[in-house]
């Protein structure tokens, strides 16, 4: 199912209806896994390369012109100050500038980014606009996402990494917003990624693939996943089955399709 | 043999692992101990050395001076706020946030020495102090989900295990985060972000040689269990003589190859 432009409060949308949620499943994920490993080893054989293939999210887009714009240092340093922003949204902290607030967190965290160096040497002009696009990014976020509760357990920017081939071949993967838990008897897990792009093609893949990595990290398949554009205000959801897995690993085997004819 | 075990980070296999462990357990004596400060006391080295899993993990090299960020405070933070949510059964956020006002407490009665964590977090703006609460909640959080479905009793460890190996100059230090006891045992539960490297066994080895060593009564623990949950990995050593005796002698080597590098450096 897919809902766009998001007429409600996000989180309304990823509790859903919740007595039409699916049972646990916690048996899928083998058979992902045995099928990737499948095809790692049609692709690779048995020899090891001294490279490894390391694919994310992005390298599933990597054609699209959407992924292209955002690869500017500029949008790369938007996108980190709205995810930025989003963190402390989650976390319920209280931000009286979006831009200065989440530049004072990122530098906190990471005080060498080369990043960081770019836009100390943005001109005012460059800087107010950046600044501008922050504060609207962050509104819209504001406005579409309310409180996340506690209780609903909100864990940011979540890694899982999975090597395939022996090593061969890496997934990693970065989800901005991971709701739930995988200890009940139904699906629980829902998975938001926040984009500062409009949606596009590019954007179901996406969802696709981080459904793929948390039931290979988790072992359990995860309820719904989303993606939001702070840009745009749309959200896209899809309830995660079977149909999409397979989906999401036809994705990745034609990136290793890719990368073997290239 | 000293084998390791490895299964996917799953409630049902992290249950096997825990009831499956060995209970016939390595007891370290007193000449086990002497042995080992002598072994140590052959390594000379100028300075205290200090020496945990990761040393061992990257061949003996020295991390570099240590840095407080959101990073490296979530998992003090966040093991702190599942201790106490476990006994007020509030939220984790808020059981972060009073774990955070407890240590700017510390640090503002003047009881926070300089280089502890309140010290650094009485010093961060409040836009990092909020990216630090989000950090530890990550770790909180993800910490439960990988213990919540453990049926045997567990608790979250209060602290890090030392060892100080008496007149070698040297401190031995072990990670852990969760203690699972039983009747016939502890097991000890390690949590760590990324995915195990080909030396995940011998830092696993040496978190249980310390957890052995400073046992009251060199007892070892049934089972040392990694966690890697953004891998979906569960790696284990089990509490053998083998393992215990493996991992002192990666301990030793790390002080050799770190005797070594100091040399080089030197010359």
């Amino acid at each position: 199912m897919l809902s766009e432009p998001a007429p409600e409060l996000v989180t309304e949308v990823l509790r859903g209806d919740r007595a039409r949620r699916p049972r646990r499943d916690d048996a899928t994920a083998a058979g992902l896994r045995a099928l990737l490993e499948d095809h790692v080893f049609s692709v690779f054989g048995a020899r090891r390369d001294e490279s490894t293939v390391v694919i994310s999210s992005a390298t599933l887009n990597a054609s699209g012109s959407v992924q292209e714009l955002s690869h500017s240092p500029l949008s790369r340093a938007r996108g980190i100050l709205v995810s930025t922003a989003f963190r402390l949204l989650v976390a319920q902290v209280h931000v009286t500038d979006p831009f200065e607030d989440s530049l004072s967190a990122w530098r906190g965290e990471h005080p060498h980014d080369d990043l960081l160096d770019s836009l100390a040497h943005l001109d005012d002009d460059q800087r107010a606009r950046l600044c501008a696009d922050v504060a609207s990014h962050f509104a819209t976020l504001k406005r579409a996402m309310g409180t996340i509760p506690s209780s609903w357990r909100p864990r940011t920017s979540q890694r899982a990494r999975q090597s395939f081939g022996g090593g061969t071949v890496y997934l990693r993967d970065v989800v901005d917003l991971v709701v739930g838990t995988t200890h009940l008897d139904v699906a629980n897990v829902a998975l938001v990624d926040i984009t500062t792009s409009p949606l596009g093609p590019g954007s179901e893949r996406t969802m696709r693939y981080h459904a793929l990595m948390q039931t290979l990290r988790s072992s359990v398949v995860p309820l719904r996943t989303s993606i939001f554009s702070s840009a745009t205000g749309e959200l896209w959801t899809l309830d995660v089955d079977h149909e999409v897995l397979i989906r999401a690993v036809e994705d990745v085997t034609r990136v290793l399709d890719r990368w073997e004819s290239s | 043999m000293s084998t390791l075990v490895q299964r996917r980070l799953t409630s049902r296999d992290l249950n096997e692992l825990i009831d499956g462990a060995p209970n016939d357990v390595a007891e370290v004596s007193d000449e086990h101990r002497v042995s080992l400060t002598s072994r140590f006391r052959a390594v000379p080295s100028s300075e205290h050395r200090r020496l945990d899993a990761w040393m061992v993990e990257q061949s003996g090299r020295s991390p570099g001076p240590f840095v407080w960020s959101p990073a490296t405070a979530r998992r003090l933070l966040g093991n702190n706020a599942l201790r106490r949510w476990s006994h007020t059964s509030d939220s984790l956020l808020n059981a972060v946030r009073d774990e955070v006002v407890d240590q700017l407490l510390r640090a503002s009665k003047g009881y926070a020495r300089a280089g502890s964590l309140g010290h650094w977090l009485a010093g961060v703006s409040h836009p990092v102090l909020g990216l630090i609460t989000a950090e530890a909640v990550n770790w909180a959080t993800q910490s439960l989900e990988c213990v919540t479905g453990v049926r045997a009793p567990w608790r979250m460890a209060a602290s890090d295990v030392y060892y100080d190996v008496a007149g070698a100059r040297t401190t031995l230090r072990g990670r852990r985060d969760v203690i699972v006891e039983s009747p016939e045992g502890r097991v000890i539960v390690r949590i760590r972000s990324g995915q195990p490297g080909k030396s995940a066994g011998p830092g696993l080895r040496s978190d249980l040689v310390v957890e052995t060593l400073a046992h009251p009564s060199g007892l070892a623990p049934r089972r040392y269990l990694g966690l890697w949950p953004d891998a979906g990995l569960i790696l284990g050593v089990d509490g053998t003589m083998e393992n215990v005796r493996a991992g002192a002698r990666d301990f030793l080597r790390a002080a050799v190859a770190q005797r070594r590098l100091t040399l080089t450096r030197a010359a």
